[in-house]
């Protein structure tokens, strides 16, 4: 199987979260529904350029690899271990946002409290424990190198946009 | 070792005239450093302050403005404006059912800070066209701003630049979110007082739940949400100040006033109350508001229910010497 199809999909919802929290608490007007589809769209363009960088390493491992068949086998099944990590942290994500959405707001604090708040804090982690995953599952230091690569390029999403388009004056 | 707030020491207003007082870097770095507080000090030295060692004012307003405008952020996620909603919808519904339903009432915010409270209750009408809307503030960097927001997104709301012990606007209730934490000592049943020698029917003021989460809790989120070092460090600073239920209710006994808690800690999940109101009624709305706020009336409690077989606080002794006494009043 490859996974590439699922983390360059799990990446760029990644970065439409990130432009969106970059812009969060920059703007004071209550009425910002377009400011908020602005900023996630923002985080998804930046997302899709950096999100290049993994693909060109990947590609690089490729051209450059003695046996391309096995080096490729084994960047499927390092995705494939990356990807895991990511997925249950994707579901936890998506489980305390549809609480959120959902819940009349005690029960919709509770999960921002308790969910959203440390997960927030816990993306560097789960970056991670999904590299930890590529190496668990074989993927070999080939692995390692794209899921590192592409950990720090969705962890940058949000600061580059922020610093590009949201910083403040002060 | 108190705990204080850097934006309660950067920004000094003169009470009586409203104007802003210089204020020396050295002098906060020092209170800081006293108050065993070196993080603390640390953001406040990296301030700019002019040859004369006073803090920039246009800097320090532009700073209150970021932090608040992110501040803001967290009241949105926490759904603010519906939690408050959840208690002045039935609390209005009572003093219609008094003053008659065509009357026209006044919600006063007071240290409404850039005005999210008033500014969303303006935008959403959620307590109706008849009630007027108005935040006041002793900062008025952060009047100016809430009154340029309003403005811009046509909202039929003001704000007022005036202090809590000296209040410039007649209410029908006043609110506050996140405000109390600020008053210590004496001050705190001063405020109620003020409101209480008004011709206010009723105050309810939010503030956070001093559980034993609330500084992790306020760890976690501000460290997630805020970006200015100042934010998450005043942010924790407020959960532990937090007042605890007992000095609420005690400060909140001033005479004509029936003094209530909502969601008190005993009664109410931690993990879902952040904010929870301290309400000061004239006593013969108590039965109409109980009636306006149907089952979730067991939520609303006297001191004589936290006195009797309710949850006792570190300080529920001293309570109980004083319970009761309002509570009659
Ligand atoms: C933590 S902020 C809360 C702001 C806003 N209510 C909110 O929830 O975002 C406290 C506010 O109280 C204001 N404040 C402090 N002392 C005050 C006083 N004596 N009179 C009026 N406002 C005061 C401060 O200027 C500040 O804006």
């Amino acid at each position: 199987m490859n996974p590439a199809w699922a983390l360059a999909a799990l990446g760029l919802v990644d970065a439409a979260f990130s432009g969106f929290r970059a812009y969060a608490g920059r703007d004071a007007r209550i009425r910002k529904h377009r400011a908020v589809v602005h900023a996630a769209l923002r985080g998804l363009s930046v997302g899709a350029v950096l999100l290049l960088a993994p693909a060109f390493t990947a590609g690089a491992v490729l051209l450059l690899a003695e046996d391309p068949d096995r080096a490729y086998g084994a960047l499927a099944d390092g995705g494939v271990g990356f990807l895991v990590p990511l997925g249950a942290y994707a579901l936890a994500v998506l489980f305390s946002l549809a609480a959120y959405l959902a819940l009349p707001f005690r029960a919709s604090t509770l999960a921002v409290v308790v969910g959203l708040g440390p997960l927030t804090l816990a993306r560097p982690l789960v970056v991670a424990a999904a590299c930890a995953g590529a190496l668990v599952a074989g993927g070999g230091w080939t692995s390692l190198l794209v899921g590192a690569v592409a950990g720090a390029a969705v962890l940058c999403v949000e600061p580059y946009v922020h610093r590009r388009w949201y910083a403040p004056a002060y | 070792m108190p705990h204080l707030e850097i934006s309660d020491l950067i920004t000094v207003t003169d009470p009586l005239s409203g104007a802003r007082l210089p204020v020396r870097r050295g002098d906060v770095v020092r209170r800081l450093d006293e108050a065993g507080d070196p993080r603390a000090a640390r953001i406040v030295a990296a301030l700019p302050a002019g040859p004369d060692d006073v803090l920039d004012p246009l800097a320090v307003d532009r700073l209150m403005i970021g932090v608040h405008t992110e501040l803001q952020r967290l009241s949105e996620e926490l759904r603010v404006g519906e939690r408050l909603v959840d208690v002045l919808d039935p609390l209005f519904e009572a003093i219609r059912e008094i003053a008659g339903r065509r009357g026209r009432f006044r919600l006063v915010d007071i240290g409404s800070g850039l005005g999210y409270l008033v500014r969303w209750l303006a935008s959403t009408g959620a307590l109706g066209p008849n009630v007027e809307l108005i935040g006041v503030d002793l900062d008025a960097a952060l009047v100016a701003e809430a009154d340029r927001l309003a403005r811009a997104e046509g909202l039929d709301c003001r704000f007022v630049h005036g202090n809590a012990f000296d209040l410039p606007e007649v209410a029908t209730v006043y609110v506050s979110t996140g405000v109390l934490h600020h008053f210590r000592g004496p001050a705190l049943a001063e405020f109620f007082e003020a409101q209480a020698d008004s011709q206010a029917l009723a105050f309810c003021h939010f503030d956070i739940a001093a559980t034993r989460l609330a500084p992790v809790g306020a760890w976690m989120f501000h460290r997630a949400r805020m970006r200015h070092p100042l934010g998450r460090h005043d942010g924790v600073a407020s959960a532990r100040r937090a007042h605890s239920d007992e000095t609420l209710l005690r400060a909140a006994t001033v005479p004509g006033i029936r003094p209530l808690l909502y969601e008190p800690r005993g009664l109410s999940n931690p993990f879902c109350t952040t904010l929870r109101p301290v309400l000061g009624i004239r006593p013969y709305l108590e039965d109409p508001l109980r009636q306006a706020l149907g089952r979730a009336s067991r939520r609303l409690v006297g001191a004589e229910q936290l006195t009797r077989g309710g949850p006792p606080g570190h300080d529920a002794a001293a309570w109980s010497a004083t319970a009761g006494t309002g509570a009659a009043r």
